[in-house]
């Protein structure tokens, strides 16, 4: 290390802004502790501020790059063979540690804006605090902790960051689904723990292997040549040389697994549903959103530094992805429970996310993280249609019975609904979803997997089942279902709750997926063209 | 700008029409005014064939891109006529079960605002995202709007397989337009189609043919992709089945024609044969069904397989003739299905089904203006000559009879064959048909005879009728306007 880190505040405001609002939460609750709703509104806040603050990254171009902490010079490096390259020779520029293009600067504002959405679905139905717990606060800090290793994560460039904000963005769900108190809810924050545990322990190994086969403690183009370098180095030093990437290969294996436990990529999607069902709608919507912003913007990490390899496309990752994709829409199939069924969305859209990494060009990353915002964008807007419908009916808002003949009784809910449900199954009038399609098969095509291609054809048509299941009711009720649906409210439900904050929360995604559908270029842009 | 606006006004009106009270009224004055908004626009902007071009998605490269040509503008004008006489329709009948009017009008615009997007877009991403705003509205017309005489179950076996099926097919579309845009470097149909896709290998020509076949095969629909077909027209409302009879279904061949035939017309060669045979194949298993087929509505589904099969036959011929009469013969199509559907559609309101061993009284005796126009329909649909199918289905056969240089001269001339065999069962089934319901063989003179056609709906049938007899002595109107841009698709291939 030769020369000290350079510190760029403004840079790093997008992690430190909702860094300042953990404080400003728990300040204020000691100030002020007699409305329920404070802690979330400067929450909200918190997360809109990291959002603004991730503009100036997006709006830069395609080559603009905010980075800070950068040192110049060699770090300290054991090279991997005698003769070859180390990383401490072919490395002579600048490292940082942290390090935001348009497409990580894209995911933290994703984030940001997602987590908002989260608070507002989060908001306390009842005016007044009641006197024995204070919830809300700390609630409000562990979804603000959470988007905080979210947006540190699309940022880090060297392992210790990436996988410390890894767990950042990780542990407080956990907290958050078990917060909720019912048995349920501990037994699904239990299994959330322990799948977080093996994932950490794969991502840990993971992050090892590549320090032992490049060298060098960061995610960087310059590390993985390192590596690189000694599998093309020729065939004098062969037996020296294969272990590297061997490494390499392994780490990177290990490190999806990992990654695959948070994008709930089947084999490793056990934990989704359980998680879903046991938490309340805030915090599912979380999970489903925001979460799988930090697992991706993890794997994109990784993936670009892979990118100077030119490697061919991983068969891994493919396979990850069509296992997903069919699984998913197969149990999505099968539910009744709204929540479940977008567990279950969740599995197959996520094989539609990493879908596009077959390819590991900027394409190929560009693709999955347009992917993943508008599944994202898509997602918000159910969550918050559900929500709003659990907080009016109580828990009989979670079966697909309860929103027989919603057109009727509440025609713009519906029409925000349908919307979600045709953006997610890639139909006009969700011309996103459509748009997302195009975007995440054009890397398969561009590689030439037609095999894939056509799974994934098959899936769009299994998808557009899974959605239009939950969607028949909306516009075409049974007797039944309209006469379920029409029923008063359970016990232990207040009608008059408040609503504002939902309401707001479900205007402003579905105005967002709306302007998205109308005019793609808006979102597809934040990427550079 | 017109033209954006044309495709615009359904939309908002659609749009409007969901967002309207289920008992307000105003519906019947936004549908009407939005549809014949869209009808004259229409016509203008094919008289002045005016276009618009600007950037839609910077980042794919998609623009929105339309304009009229002469392949396309016959059927802007169908689908723009058409969308005012199904309105019209609507509206002067009973209200429909299972919903209010004003979704079903709304579920209309919206199926013709997708449906001018997919004949006006120049840009095949753009082709393909209008080619799927049809979707959601036939499937909300299909399984909420459709035969309440049937259980839930059948209307969402019905309604099911049309979506599954079209968005399978359109799918594979996408895979096919991407590899081609990948491959091109350019998405602009125009610059696709000045191509020729020169610079592709055969091999791969003809996997991107393939799915392109394949995937707009579903939606046209070709044997034994056609499974879907029967059984959405005989749920679906007869405002429906207009749709998908005339519009939806020509959205398939004009697909094959603006996306396989003009961008990669060696792959389309090459895979020819199969396409001639499966549209033969067509041909005979649809005229079969129809000779024994009991419900009505159904029966003139699959005579509609065997229609659409002359229309590949036409294409595969490969020469300007077989290009023209796949052109001609949609339209005629078009005109005839409308027609016959819009005719049974009524019958099957009064009757209450469609079966045809119902004995009921003979619509020569009690209902005349409802028989009349039935016998000009399955006249047409055997080909009779003076009507407008005769030209489709006697330019494709003379087509495939003498196909392009390179076709597989005896395959084709044996398909023509098989062909000619068709049109004699063509014959056979609707004698069959006039026979019972016309001329009440074998039925009870002394049922309750239907209500007979009365004002705007029987305007609407005498002018389908018109339409024709005029476009059946004049072929050449057609043919005329699609003379030049058909020989500009084919191009430098051959003419």
């Amino acid at each position: 290390m030769t020369t000290t880190p350079g510190l760029d505040v403004v840079t790093l405001l997008p992690a430190l802004i909702p860094l300042a609002g953990v404080v400003i939460v728990l300040v204020a609750d000691l100030v002020v502790p007699r409305f329920r709703g404070f802690p979330y509104a400067l929450a909200a806040l918190a997360s809109l501020g990291a959002a603004g603050a991730a503009v100036p990254g997006v709006v830069g171009g395609a080559g603009a790059v905010r980075e800070t902490f950068c040192m110049t010079g060699g770090w300290f490096a054991f090279g991997p063979g005698p003769g070859a390259p180390s990383y401490s020779q072919a490395q002579a520029a600048t490292e940082c540690l942290w390090r935001a293009g348009t497409l990580g600067s894209s995911l933290q504002l994703g984030a940001g804006l997602a987590a908002a959405v989260c608070l507002a679905l989060a908001w306390p139905s009842v005016r007044g605090r009641s006197a024995e717990v204070s919830r809300e606060p700390v609630e409000a800090v562990l979804f603000l902790t959470a988007l905080t290793g979210t947006v540190v994560v699309a940022a880090s460039r060297d392992l210790g960051t990436w996988l410390v904000a890894l767990e950042l963005a990780t542990l407080p769900v956990i907290a958050l689904v078990a917060l909720s108190g019912t048995r349920a809810a501990l037994a699904g924050a239990m299994q959330l723990l322990v799948t977080s545990l093996v994932s950490f322990a794969l991502l840990a190994v993971g992050a090892a292997l590549w320090f032992l086969a490049t060298g060098a403690p960061f995610f960087s183009r310059d590390a993985a040549l390192a590596a690189g370098h000694v599998s093309q180095g020729g065939t004098a030093l062969a037996a020296g040389q294969q272990p590297s990437v061997a490494l390499l290969s392994l780490s990177l294996v290990l490190i999806l697994a990992g990654l695959g436990f948070k994008l709930s990529l089947v084999p490793f999607h056990a934990w989704t549903p359980t998680a879903y069902a046991c938490s309340t709608p805030a915090v599912a919507t979380f999970l489903a959103t925001v979460s799988k912003v930090g697992a991706l913007a993890a794997l994109l990490v990784v993936v670009q530094a892979l990118a100077a390899l030119s490697t061919p496309g991983l068969i891994a990752v493919a396979v990850l992805a069509a296992a997903s994709m069919t699984l998913g829409n197969l149990m999505a199939l099968r539910q009744d429970d709204v929540v479940r069924l977008l567990a279950w969305s969740t599995v197959a859209q996520a094989g539609w996310v990493v879908l596009p990494l077959v390819s590991v060009s900027p394409l190929g990353q560009r693709s999955a993280a347009i992917y993943l915002l508008t599944y994202v964008a898509a997602t918000l807007v159910a969550f918050a249609v559900v929500a709003r419908t659990v907080r009016e009916v109580g828990s009989r808002g979670l079966s697909t019975a309860a929103y027989g003949g919603l057109w009727k009784r509440s025609p713009w809910r519906a029409g925000a609904l349908a919307l979600a449900l045709t953006s997610l199954a890639g139909l006009p009038p969700g011309v996103i979803g459509l748009v997302g399609k195009v975007v995440a098969l054009r890397p398969v095509i561009v590689e030439g997997w037609v095999w894939l291609a056509v799974i994934a054809a098959g899936n769009a048509v299994l998808g557009v089942a899974v959605y239009l299941r939950w969607l028949r009711p909306v516009v075409n009720p049974s007797e039944a279902e309209a006469a379920a649906a029409g029923e008063p409210a359970g016990p232990g439900v207040s009608p008059t709750g408040r609503r504002l904050a939902i309401t707001m929360a479900l205007v402003g995604s579905a105005l967002v997926l709306l302007v998205v559908s109308v005019q793609p270029q808006l979102l597809l842009g934040l990427f550079g063209s | 700008m017109a033209v954006t606006i044309l495709v615009l006004i359904p939309l908002v009106a659609a749009i409007v029409l969901f967002a309207m009270a289920p008992s307000a009224t105003a519906d019947r004055l936004v549908a009407l005014v939005a549809s014949i908004g869209a009808a004259v626009l229409a016509i203008v902007v094919s008289a002045l064939r005016l276009d618009v071009d600007v950037m839609w998605i910077r980042s794919l490269g998609i623009r929105w891109h339309l304009a009229p040509d002469g392949v396309s503008i016959a059927l802007i004008l169908l689908t723009a006529l058409l969308t005012v006489g199904v309105v019209l329709h609507t509206l002067h009948g009973p209200p429909p079960q299972g919903g209010s009017r004003s979704t079903l009008l709304g579920c209309v615009l919206l199926v013709e605002a997708g449906a001018l997007g997919t004949f006006l877009a120049r840009d095949a991403l753009l082709f393909f995202v209008a080619f799927e705003v049809v979707l959601v509205p036939m499937w909300v017309l299909i399984r909420r709007f459709g035969d309440h005489h049937r259980t839930d179950a059948v209307r969402a076996d019905a309604a099911g397989r049309f979506i599954f099926f079209t968005v399978l097919g359109s799918t594979l579309m996408l895979i096919g337009i991407l590899f081609l845009v990948y491959h091109q470097g350019t998405s602009d149909l125009d610059v696709l189609a000045a191509a020729h896709a020169d610079r592709l290998s055969h091999g791969l020509q003809v996997a991107i043919a393939a799915l392109l076949l394949t995937g707009l095969g579903i939606k046209v629909p070709l044997w034994p992709l056609h499974t879907w077909l029967p059984a959405a027209h005989t749920i679906a409302p007869t405002a429906g089945s207009v749709l998908l009879a005339a519009v939806l279904l020509k959205m398939g061949t004009y697909g094959i024609v603006r996306l396989a035939v003009a961008n990669v017309p060696a792959g389309v060669a090459t895979l020819s044969p199969v396409l001639a045979i499966l549209g033969v194949v067509g041909v005979i298993w649809g005229g079969l069904a129809c000779l024994v087929e009991r419900d009505l509505k159904r029966l003139v589904a699959y005579s509609s397989v065997a229609h659409m099969g002359f229309v590949a036959l036409a294409l595969a011929s490969g020469s300007h003739t077989g290009l023209q009469a796949a052109l001609f013969g949609n339209i005629a199509h078009g005109i005839v299905a409308a027609l016959l559907f819009l005719v049974v559609g009524d019958l099957k309101e009064q009757w209450g089904s469609a079966d045809l061993a119902v004995a009921r009284a003979s619509l020569r005796d009690s209902a005349p203006r409802f028989g009349v126009p039935l016998v000009f329909g399955f006249a047409a649909a055997l080909g009779l000559p003076g009507l407008v199918s005769f030209w489709g289905e006697f330019l494709a056969l003379y087509a495939a009879w003498s196909p392009a240089p390179g076709r597989p001269v005896a395959l084709l001339r044996a398909c023509v064959v098989v062909g000619a065999v068709g049109l004699a069962i063509a014959a056979g089934y609707a004698l069959r048909v006039l026979r019972i319901v016309w001329a009440g063989e074998g039925g009870n003179p002394a049922a309750t005879p239907v209500r007979d056609l009365r004002g705007v709906r029987r305007g609407l049938i005498v002018t389908l009728v018109g339409a024709m007899v005029v476009l059946g002595v004049g072929p050449q109107l057609l043919l005329h306007l699609s003379d030049l841009d058909a020989a500009g698709v084919l191009g430098a291939v051959r003419r």
